[in-house]
């Protein structure tokens, strides 16, 4: 299982991007199992990135291909089979339902594709420190709690790669380290890789490439 | 486990617009009921009016004429029927036979011979064998023959019974008249006779006339007539059904004359059915503008919803089995809707079968197999209809 990108660049960027970046514009591959960090200041791309990468938008020139698949060929049926079988994602604005529950928040992930049973639920939000927001309203809960319910979701789920888009920007570095371990716990069970974007380098990700956007 | 839609109801949010909803409801089943009720009154008349005139081999045989007007009254050539008008009607897909009613060309006399001494100019003609009612196998004549066998309408006699005693002639049976010698006088131009001996063998209640054999009557037209000229001023049809519309309406338009005890319910008919075909498309569109209501309804619940189906579409929910699962909500209520007009329908019928028509033989109490397959079409209809429209707005969204 791989993610290629060909000459990757937004529509909507210049092309002198194409010699500042180490991502946009260049030839790479990313392998199952591996930690890729990419560090990237504020307006660099790294939601688009991940957005394109998820299939949410696709406002580029160049290809991206998972598995030598253009993304670009794909129709919505299959990015609903993309997301619900081979890659996950953390998104930096959450996405949330506000009016559901934490648990049905969880539970609309997991059963969509059940890698871990419902009692999985439960123990995760022990272990991040919200199990006892499960039955309460997503939008009750702060930015940090949701933050967290939003990694659990990605969690719930097989996947060959997870994206992660700022996934601590809520997070005090405590609770990050704790998330942090339960992902890279969930890939490696999983042999999956981990795409990690944000603002600065993370010194308890152990990344094995790193790039610059 | 299979993928549940449970957990995704709740996101759909149907609001307050519960009103609008339940119209749809209400306008949907009123107008199945509309729609079904005029299928299965339109198929009451269809049988209730169906057969009226003597049939033979499922046919109507009935006789027509040209209109005699004012304009027309003494023009010969345009009160009787012609070659090209035979041919014309033959030609119409809902007759299936003309045979023309030929008359004598010559003068022609009945006489009741020695038991009922009367006589009197009177006419004959002669008509395909097919097209009469009653044929006995001693219904042929051929040159040389003494006996001409005739064949008259009952009517006929009925009238001779009613005029026969103040003539102080005697009344006759329909036995005796079967048997009853007459005798046939027919007149050269020059006024020699020449006479035959008639026999009826048998009564018509089809046919209004006396009618001889055909090989009889073209035999005395070459030998008596004054001119060679065959015409027929009666035309007789045979016609799956004297009361179809399309044939009431040629004959309207032709200013055909028609056996108007024949036809009448024929008319009635026509404007039945068009009371029921004018009922029955109204049903049709108030069925399409409660589904257009509904549709209505959809959107806006789609577009309320709008966030959260977006955001299941994001998390590798397939727009295929949402929009299934969002249109399959409405199939009971579909369903039931469908159901109780086809339940009014059925009480309706009941109703006017017991009570309007006395529970008559030709009807029943049950609805015709094509109400319920309206039922079953509608339904497929609406949620097909439901299906697209759901499928195209998140497909849309997706």
């Amino acid at each position: 299982m791989t993610i290629t990108l060909q000459e990757v660049l937004p529509t909507y960027f210049e092309e002198s991007r194409r010699h500042q970046s180490e991502i946009w514009g260049k030839q790479l591959t990313f392998n199952k199992g591996e930690y890729i960090k990419i560090v990237a200041p504020s307006g660099s791309g790294k939601s688009s990135l991940t957005h394109f990468l998820y299939g949410l938008r696709n406002e580029y020139n160049g290809k991206l291909l998972y598995n030598g698949q253009d993304l670009h060929g794909y129709s919505v049926e299959d990015f609903a089979r993309y997301r619900k079988d081979h890659v996950s994602i953390v998104f930096q604005d959450l996405r949330l339902f506000p009016e559901q529950s934490v648990r049905d928040n969880l539970e609309l992930k997991r059963q969509l594709n059940p890698y871990h049973g419902p009692e999985k639920i439960t123990e995760m939000a022990e272990r991040l420190g919200i199990g006892s927001k499960l039955s309460v309203k997503s939008r009750i809960c702060s930015y940090g709690e949701q933050q967290r319910v939003a990694i659990i979701r990605a969690l719930l789920q097989p996947f060959d790669f997870l994206l992660l888009d700022e996934p601590f920007s809520h997070l005090d570095d405590n609770n990050s380290k704790k998330a942090m371990e339960l992902m890279l716990e969930e890939a490696a069970a999983r042999g999956a890789g981990i795409l990690f974007a944000d603002l600065e380098r993370i010194d308890f990700f152990p990344w094995q490439r790193l790039y610059h956007l | 486990m299979a993928l549940s839609f449970q957990p995704i109801k709740p996101l759909l949010q149907t609001g307050t617009n519960a009103a609008s909803r339940w119209f749809s409801y209400i306008g949907l089943g009123i107008g199945v009921l509309l729609l079904l009720c005029s299928i299965q009154m339109y198929i009451n008349i269809q049988q209730l009016l169906g057969g009226d005139s003597p049939r033979k081999d499922g046919h109507d045989f009935i006789s027509i004429s040209k209109t005699i007007t004012d304009e027309t009254m003494g023009q010969l050539e345009k009160n009787l029927f012609t070659e090209a008008d035979i041919k014309d009607l033959e030609g119409k897909p809902f007759v299936s036979g003309v045979s023309p009613l030929l008359a004598n060309n010559f003068r022609f006399q009945l006489s009741g011979g020695s038991l009922v001494p009367f006589v009197t100019d009177f006419f004959v003609e002669s008509l395909d064998d097919t097209f009469i009612d009653t044929v006995p196998p001693t219904f042929h004549w051929q040159e040389g023959d003494e006996v001409v066998p005739i064949i008259i309408a009952s009517d006929f006699l009925e009238i001779y019974n009613v005029f026969a005693p103040s003539y102080g002639l005697p009344q006759i049976s329909e036995s005796t008249a079967t048997n009853l010698g007459l005798q046939l006088i027919c007149y050269y131009p020059d006024g020699n006779r020449a006479t035959f001996r008639g026999r009826v063998v048998a009564l018509s209640d089809r046919i209004n006339s006396i009618i001889v054999p055909k090989t009889f009557l073209n035999w005395a037209n070459q030998r008596f007539a004054t001119t060679k000229e065959l015409r027929a001023s009666r035309l007789y049809v045979k016609t799956k059904d004297a009361n179809s519309p399309d044939f009431l309406n040629y004959l309207t338009e032709k200013h055909y004359k028609v056996n108007k005890d024949k036809t009448k319910f024929g008319r009635v008919k026509q404007v039945l059915q068009g009371i029921f075909s004018g009922l029955g498309i109204f049903g049709l569109l108030v069925v399409i503008l409660a589904l257009m209501l509904f549709s209505f309804y959809l959107q806006l619940m789609i577009a309320r919803s709008k966030d959260n189906l977006q955001l299941l579409l994001m998390l590798g929910y397939s727009p295929n089995w949402l929009s299934t699962n969002v249109a399959r909500r409405f199939i009971p209520v579909y369903i039931l809707v469908v159901l109780f007009a086809v339940a009014a329908t059925q009480l309706m019928q009941w109703a006017f079968h017991h009570f309007a028509m006395y529970d008559r033989e030709e009807l029943t109490t049950w609805l015709h197999w094509s109400v319920f397959a309206t039922a079953g079409f509608l339904i497929a209809l609406s949620l097909f209809t439901n299906y697209r429209m759901v499928k195209r707005l998140l497909y849309r969204m997706a």
